[in-house]
């Protein structure tokens, strides 16, 4: 059933490929390329971090994404979020995505919660507007409606972190990007957000969840992909993923 | 979710199908094979994050009044306070010009202007390429924002200058309407030139610096403190062919002498500005990839 060909996936990868170029030495003077480009010394150093990566996330489902550091995980995240263009190879993606990597960004801690509000919003390409119109509900679901006035150098980091959730997860994404376990504010409010995410899922979002710790991966997932040194090594129900995972480990550890 | 899931075992299928079936089919898609050349495509997406220029412009003008205590004032007051200065020093070293306040003060904005979103496009690209390693966004949106910032303020400045222009009685005309258009013409040169710094900047440190040695090179050599025939005739040839003087006369004309900039003018003027965008705009969207890809 979940290998089944999916006519309209959420994401669709084909021999995906990414290439960094790490500099052989860091060269940070113009003066200092110039001569070396001259005398014919400059190196780089290619590194895949993906390659001939083919995958698909099902419209709907939860995937869950292993590997160890460095495997390719965080690159794959890039790919679909439109953060990189593949080097090679092709990704569709349908819909939109809302990374949860970047709670907060463009935050000013100068300016007022609402004005950050707008900034971090249109940051991630909502119109004016939009966010005009959802202001009140964004505030109330951050609990912050008697501090939206103040500059945000004066809010606690759970403060902080409860309005970011609040601005990224006001609109419903076609798909999330999760890395780690969220951790925003008290359990409380952690509650609140993981309802927020389920009630998408039920919605028809899709979840892309990278994290370490495979028991809630096991738990949240339909199905676990698993990336080692940017290769799928293995794609399938979690429990049998996360046991050959596992078991990889413990023959690395012997 | 509950109704979802009953409709789901009602008919039999997976829970994942009946999602999937519930889902808007017409969705934006996103194809990496079916993007257009980097050169398009930030465009397309700059005028998809439009908003958010306006946004970091404003947020850039807000911040920079929260810091200080005389707030719009000071953007008044800086470009007076140096004019104030170079009257006195310039007007004992060159033969007297008729209201040379209004002719200094001019050029001393437009340059202001020019100064400050450059570097501000360069400390932009720069600091972004952080946020943009993590959200997807248009980074040349950062640098149209400094541009729209500078020229805020640069309207602003348009408030002392006419002042001078009353008090030294300097002819109003309607020559005075076509202002917005040469600001226009040099915020899409300071863009142009911004983009080109910036993209190296990205890559070599000593740039910045360098650029800023330029600036206030490029600044006496253009005839903002002086007028043009101070420089010895054989000379003023290579003078006009400096671009900013090109802009300088399109909004120093309407404004010390009165008269609309000729046609010809206005022409070499958007040809300049029209192809510095241009490169710039190449320039960046063809590297910024590689920055990207360099960690």
């Amino acid at each position: 059933m979940t290998t089944a060909a999916d006519p309209l996936p959420a994401v669709r990868l084909e021999k995906v490929g990414v290439r960094f170029q790490l500099p052989a030495e860091r060269i940070v003077s113009f003066k200092e390329y110039v001569l070396r480009r001259l005398s014919g010394r400059i190196g780089h150093r290619e590194l895949w971090a993906l390659r001939e990566l083919d995958l698909d996330v099902h419209t709907g489902e939860t995937l869950g994404v292993i590997g160890r550091n460095g495997a390719g995980k965080s690159t794959l995240l890039k790919v679909i979020s439109r953060v990189l263009r593949p080097t090679s190879g092709r990704v569709v993606v349908r819909g939109r995505t809302a990374p949860l990597l970047e709670l907060g960004a463009g935050f000013h801690f100068d300016l007022t919660g609402r004005e950050n509000v707008f900034l971090n919003a249109t940051l991630f390409g909502y119109s004016r507007d939009l966010v005009a119109r959802n202001l009140d509900a964004i505030v109330a679901f951050a609990e912050l409606e008697d501090f939206i006035d103040l500059p945000i150098r004066n809010y606690s980091n759970g403060m902080l972190a409860r309005l970011g959730f609040a601005v990224a997860t006001q609109f419903r994404p076609d798909i999330l990007i999760l890395d780690e376990i969220l951790a925003v504010g008290d359990t409380g409010f952690q509650e609140k957000c993981l309802d927020r995410i389920e009630r998408f899922r039920d919605q028809g979002t899709s979840i892309l969840l990278v994290s370490h710790d495979l028991d809630r991966v096991a738990e949240s997932c339909e199905r676990v992909a698993w990336i080692e040194h940017g290769r799928l090594v293995a794609l399938g129900p979690p429990a049998e993923i996360l046991d050959r995972y596992r078991r990889g480990f413990a023959a690395a550890a012997s | 979710m509950q109704q979802t899931r009953e409709q789901a075992e009602a008919s039999g299928t997976s829970l994942r199908e009946a999602r999937a079936a519930s889902v808007n089919r017409e969705l934006p898609v996103y194809d990496s094979a079916k993007q257009p050349h980097p050169f398009l495509e930030e465009w397309q997406e700059l005028w998809r994050y439009r908003d958010l220029v306006f946004q970091w412009s404003g947020r850039n003008i807000k911040l920079r009044y929260k810091r200080s205590a005389l707030g719009v004032l000071w953007t008044l007051l800086e470009p007076l306070m140096l004019m104030l200065i170079l009257t006195v020093v310039f007007s004992t070293v060159f033969r007297p010009m008729e209201a040379f306040p209004v002719y200094l003060l001019a050029g001393l904005i437009l340059f202001d202007f020019f100064n400050r979103s450059t570097l501000l496009i360069v400390e932009e690209i720069i600091v972004s390429q952080s946020l943009a390693e993590r959200v997807h966004v248009p980074r040349s949106a950062f640098a149209v924002a400094a541009v729209l910032t500078y020229l805020t303020h640069w309207a602003i400045a348009h408030v002392p200058l006419i002042a001078i222009m009353i008090y030294f009685g300097r002819p109003f005309s309607w020559s005075l309407l076509s202002l917005p258009f040469g600001m226009l013409l040099a915020a899409m040169f300071a863009l142009g030139v911004g983009l080109v710094v910036a993209t190296l900047g990205a890559f070599f440190h000593d740039i910045r610096l360098t650029y800023q040695v330029l600036l206030t090179g490029w600044f006496y050599a253009t005839p903002v403190i002086y007028p043009l025939d101070v420089v010895p005739e054989h000379l003023q040839v290579y003078f006009r062919l400096n671009p900013m003087y090109l802009l300088l006369r399109l909004v120093r004309l309407p404004v010390y002498d009165g008269v609309m900039p000729s046609a010809g003018l206005w022409a070499a003027g958007f040809a300049v500005s029209f192809s510095t965008l241009m490169i710039g705009w190449w320039t960046f969207t063809r590297w910024r990839n590689a920055f990207d890809y360099r960690s």
